[in-house]
């Protein structure tokens, strides 16, 4: 291949427009604020569910409904990822790397809650579902996104609160966390993308 | 140096792509400011060169060309812009 030996002032020029490229590709983490809202009602209904079973205001038969709200998220999340991935014009490496973080650590809270129901009985289960999504959630802070990092301080406050207060109201303390931490910082990121 | 990316448009193909897992083709053009067939001619010559991996696919009935920067287009990418940066030094 035979190409014309470059100056001085076609190398500025190449630094220059490579430069401007780099500085307009802005890496902005997490576009996908659906996932948020369906998690953070599903989570937080889930809680506050088990919350008013555990307080005798609704029958134990009630429990039934948890895994088919759970069932119920996970295919909204498979069908809408699979849509987004088709008609998505870029996909950043950035992104990449945060939904293996978000599907590693929601996976692990999911597993553990499934395989170490001995140990995290009652609330400890919920709680471990508030840890996971604070994670998450400071993950995406720590890339400069500040209602993330409010929303997981939020997550992290409703479970030092759900501590101290009496059990018959912890799940509702841990499942505002999870709606208004979790779900909100979703519905903001719905709204900011409009 | 990398003759390859001593065209505007393959280095700028390829400065589009470092951040990315993947992009369309539509939003090369559109980024690039190019046309469709010259854009196209550069890419096929980065992706012979193995420099992008290319996939074609259907969206929403449509066809859909993505790409995005191999390992050896990173370094070659790397190693090019080095050796502007020197080239400018030394003049």
């Amino acid at each position: 291949m035979s190409v014309e030996p470059i100056d001085a002032a076609a190398a500025q020029d190449h630094l220059e427009m490579v430069n401007r490229i780099l500085a307009e590709s802005h890496q902005r983490l997490c576009n996908g604020g659906e996932y948020f809202v369906v998690w953070g009602i599903g989570s937080a209904s889930i809680t506050v569910l088990a919350q008013l079973v555990h307080g005798g205001l609704l029958p134990r038969a009630a429990t039934w409904s948890l895994p088919i709200v759970i069932a119920a998220c996970a295919a909204f999340s498979i069908v809408r990822s699979m849509q987004t991935r088709l008609v998505l014009q870029r996909s950043s490496l950035l992104q990449r790397e945060f939904f293996n973080v978000l599907w590693l650590t929601l996976g692990l809270a999911f597993v553990v809650d499934i395989a170490g129901f001995n140990i995290f009985t009652g609330f400890a289960s919920a709680a471990i579902w508030s840890v996971a999504e604070a994670i998450v959630l400071l993950y995406i802070g720590l890339h400069g996104n500040r209602r993330a990092q409010i929303a997981g301080v939020l997550v992290i406050v409703s479970l030092v609160v759900a501590n101290f207060v009496s059990p018959g109201i912890a799940g509702y303390v841990l499942g505002a966390g999870m709606l208004f931490g979790y779900g909100g910082f979703g519905a903001s990121e719905l709204l900011a993308r409009e | 140096m990398d003759e390859l990316l001593l065209s505007k448009v393959r280095l700028g193909v390829v400065a589009e792509l470092l951040g990315y897992d993947w992009v369309a083709f539509s939003e090369l053009v559109r980024s690039l400011e190019t046309t469709n067939g010259n854009l196209g001619a550069h890419l096929s010559k980065l992706v012979d060169a193995g420099y992008v991996e290319e996939e074609k696919s259907f969206a929403n009935r449509r066809p859909l060309s993505r790409y995005r920067l191999t390992k050896r287009g990173r370094e070659a990418f790397a190693s090019h812009v080095a050796q502007l940066q020197a080239l400018l030094k030394a003049t």
